[in-house]
């Protein structure tokens, strides 16, 4: 009796702490996408004093409209164009590369490997400022080369490649040599339409990671002809600082694309995320 | 294919495009940041004029004032707030490992902030903790108590920002842990539990000492991650209020940016990245050398 009783009182302190964190966690979702939907206003009257009516969403869409009379549709537009090149890219490159690591032997393979490992160890961030002096010097500054081409080579995807790659049997790759296939041939009509899971994986990580950088557009890229999202969000909160319901409509949309990407294909994304099969 | 006859230059071609790729855009710049951190720019009669100074650009930050307190703020934010989300995801990992009808949604819903991007959390944050109609103003008004300055004080700023990056941090590096603890065969626990073992005694004896890789990864990177935490920064609080955000890597990016001096922001960039190097050695090797000491008892 007793023990049953404290089994429930840990059931009971379980769904609490859960619930308190699951509150944390929402609160600004639900908040902001609320928010977005009514006039600056209308939010201010909810929150000063505080009502229950600050969690109700409105019903006006002028905020939607007003960030797409601001340029906003643009950057939308550029971010499209970036995340699709750098995934088509990004995922030849690097699969090509896994290719190379897992079908051969070859002199210098580990030390090349050690690199490539070493490089995914790099924060992007702290070698944002040396890479934007590299730009300028090239010619590439304020282009979509600067935005596109440096993201292109990624260690962590050479890795799930080559990791995919090295499962699969070697019999059926001797076989298609004999057959008289080449080595790209083994590659691209063998092995390629094979990492379909990797290929879902790794393509979704480039995406979000092209669609969530901040720094590197901001600095490499200024013009605001080739402002990407997530610049363009920050932009308005320095320039429209008083002006929260569209601050909140922008930020719905930014973070709405990838939160339906990451959930349609949360299995693939963790899996090449942490590098452990989901069941 | 002809062009692929020459059978010893099949890897490399597949190797080529990747591997320039990762010398050019992600380990020259490395070095590029070292060596023009070695260079004084100066702009004197309007022509730009390149000299090399060997290390004057160092032994100018060496003497700044704001270069230590900056070090300072560095380190504090760096002591604090990994371990403070390792925890956190350790915490959140383990309590989303029981079983229960709605774990499939609750796991879901707690990995909501991985897919919003840092500017986005920082300024619905922002908003959130903006001291005058903010909404946890109004909330903590609920509870009696006055309202606070957030992020516009210099002694609440940084902890604003932990707060910030732990929110969006905390379910991103859980994922990885979450996955490690449920590669842990179930027998473990079982053997555990026949040998008549407590709650604490499984978490201290099977779970730890078969997460150890998986937390030394997050520790690693996270640490990693936490050195080069500036968007915040720039979005909300330029470094202030009375520079008590100002960390190391958005003191380089303001040096360059704000000043054009790009010898003094090169140098604190390659000081933070030895920092880095050297912090995240001394992990691994105190890390992993502790472990061996438990696996031989």
């Amino acid at each position: 009796m007793i023990m049953h009783f404290k089994r429930q009182w840990s059931v009971y302190l379980w769904y609490l702490i859960i619930f308190i964190g699951l509150i944390i966690t929402i609160l600004p979702f639900w908040w902001g996408v609320a928010a977005s939907f009514k006039s600056n206003s209308e939010i201010f009257r909810d929150l000063a004093p505080i009502s229950y009516k600050a969690f109700l969403p409105g019903f006006s869409l002028d905020s939607y409209f007003a960030i797409f009379e601001n340029d906003f549709g643009r950057s939308m537009l550029n971010t499209f164009f970036v995340s699709i090149t750098s995934v088509a890219g990004g995922l030849l490159i690097n699969s090509m590369a896994g290719f190379a690591f897992a079908q051969f032997r070859f002199k210098g393979d580990n030390i090349i490997f050690g690199f490539v490992l070493l490089s995914f160890a790099v924060p992007a961030d702290a070698i944002a400022i040396p890479l934007f002096k590299m730009m300028r010097q090239i010619g590439w500054f304020d282009t979509f080369y600067a935005l596109i081409i440096p993201m292109l080579a990624n260690g962590l995807i050479i890795f799930l490649y080559r990791q995919f790659f090295l499962g699969i049997p070697k019999e059926l790759i001797e076989a298609a040599r004999v057959d008289g296939l080449s080595w790209f041939g083994v590659f691209w009509r063998i092995c390629l339409p094979l990492s379909v899971p990797v290929t879902l994986g790794a393509g979704l990580l480039l995406f979000v990671f092209q669609w969530e950088s901040y720094l590197w557009p901001l600095i490499a890229a200024p013009s605001p002809e080739l402002h990407l999202i997530q610049v363009t969000l920050g932009r308005f909160s320095t320039e429209y600082e008083m002006i929260w319901n569209q601050q909140f409509a922008a930020s719905s949309i930014a973070g709405f694309l990838p939160l339906v990407f990451i959930y349609m294909f949360q299995k693939q994304f963790v899996s090449a995320l942490t590098g452990v099969e989901q069941k | 294919m002809n062009f692929f006859k020459r059978q010893w230059m099949v890897p490399y071609l597949f190797l080529a495009p990747a591997l320039i790729g990762t010398i050019a855009f992600k380990l020259y710049p490395i070095f590029i940041g070292f060596w023009e951190s070695l260079i004084y720019t100066s702009f004197s009669g309007g022509a730009e004029k390149r000299i090399f100074v060997w290390f004057e650009n160092y032994q100018y930050l060496f003497d700044d004032k704001i270069f230590w307190k900056s070090l300072e703020i560095t380190a504090f934010l760096t002591i604090i707030i990994n371990p403070l989300q390792i925890a956190m995801s350790l915490g959140l990992a383990l309590l989303l490992m029981r079983k229960s009808k709605f774990i499939r949604i609750i796991r879901s819903l707690y990995l909501l902030p991985i897919g919003i991007a840092l500017p986005i959390a920082t300024i619905i944050w922002g908003l959130m903790l903006d001291p005058n109609q903010g909404l946890i103003n109004g909330l903590i008004g609920v509870f009696g108590i006055p309202p606070q300055p957030f992020l516009v004080n210099e002694n609440q700023a940084l902890w604003c920002i932990i707060a910030i990056a732990t929110w969006k941090g905390v379910a991103f590096w859980m994922l990885f842990l979450l996955a490690g603890l449920e590669d842990i065969p179930k027998q473990y626990y079982e053997a555990a539990e026949i040998d008549g073992a407590t709650p604490f005694q499984k978490f201290r004896y099977v779970t730890i000492p078969q997460l150890k890789r998986t937390i030394l990864f997050v520790f690693v990177a996270d640490t990693a991650a936490n050195f080069v935490l500036m968007v915040p920064m720039i979005i909300l609080t330029k470094g202030g209020p009375l520079q008590s955000t100002n960390v190391l890597i958005y003191e380089g990016y303001r040096s360059g940016f704000y000043y054009q001096d790009w010898g003094r922001s090169l140098s604190i960039i390659t000081i933070l990245t030895v920092i880095t190097l050297i912090v995240i050695g001394l992990q691994l090797l105190f890390l992993s050398e502790k472990n061996e000491g438990i696996k031989v008892k």
